[in-house]
């Protein structure tokens, strides 16, 4: 039987995307605030506020790059001002790592982790979406509400910052042996 | 709106970093960030968009069609 409504109701299967989107949600969350309490708070108020605006979803879109958008927007407005950003590492980590020519390398991933704390905000939140949750250029642009050339001038910055933080450099050598990790001081 | 092509313009803008560092570095990122998405979830945002479902279904079965608030 068909019954008016004025608004379409969120379905199940809307509920079962945010369900799956979930995590994700939460890894940005964390990857926002630095804070593992606080990013629940957020990914409460965000299904809660994503469910009661389902209908302004647009099917065929990016689940996932709304639900970051209303996240990072509560975010902003409830939990941090705009532009007021973490200082800048005081140095780097007291760890060289000499990434070797031939083979892959692995980062210890504490370290990578401190390093991550250290950027500025914008920068690891660009990181996150389009270096980890394979967010397209433009979708970050969306998220972050700026032009595409300025997620990638600042994912540029931060990847530069990253590796001036871990001290990394490339080994001019090739060498068999894994990359070396040394104590610089 | 913009056409720019992500991939394409991606490396260009990367383009003082060695490609190893690159690599080295997309590989923590990515390692780093998949186990924050594989955390196991707090109960808590289950429990809720449960109890949102249940409000709904609630709301439909009383539905009066005639709803205006």
């Amino acid at each position: 039987m068909e019954r008016p409504r004025e608004t379409p109701m969120p379905t199940a299967s809307f509920k079962d995307e945010l369900v799956a989107e979930m995590g994700n949600l939460r890894a940005f969350a964390i990857s926002l605030s630095g804070s593992a309490s606080l990013a629940d708070d957020l990914v409460q108020e965000t299904l809660l506020r994503a469910w009661s605006k389902s209908d302004k979803f647009q099917p065929g879109t990016s689940l996932r790059a709304w639900l970051f958008t209303i996240l990072r927007n509560i975010y902003y407005s409830n939990y941090r001002k705009r532009g007021r950003e973490v200082q800048d590492s005081d140095g780097a980590y007291a760890r060289r790592l000499i990434v070797s020519g031939d083979q892959e390398s692995h980062l210890d991933l504490e370290d990578f982790r401190k390093a991550l704390t250290k950027l500025p905000a914008e920068q690891r939140e660009v990181l996150t979406l389009v270096g980890a949750s394979g967010l397209s250029y433009e979708e970050a642009a969306e998220i972050c509400d700026v032009e595409i050339g300025t997620i990638k001038s600042r994912l540029s910055r931060a990847r530069s910052k990253l590796v001036e933080l871990l001290a990394l450099e490339v080994s001019a050598h090739r060498s068999s042996e894994r990359p070396a990790l040394r104590r610089a001081g | 709106m913009t056409r720019l092509n992500p991939a394409e313009n991606g490396a260009e803008s990367d383009a003082a970093l060695d490609p190893k560092v690159l690599e080295t570095i997309g590989h923590a990122l990515k390692a780093h960030y998949d186990d924050l998405v594989s955390a196991p979830l707090p109960q808590k945002f289950l429990d809720l968009l449960a109890k949102l479902e249940e409000e709904e279904r609630h709301g439909e079965a009383e539905g009066n069609p005639n709803a205006n608030g």
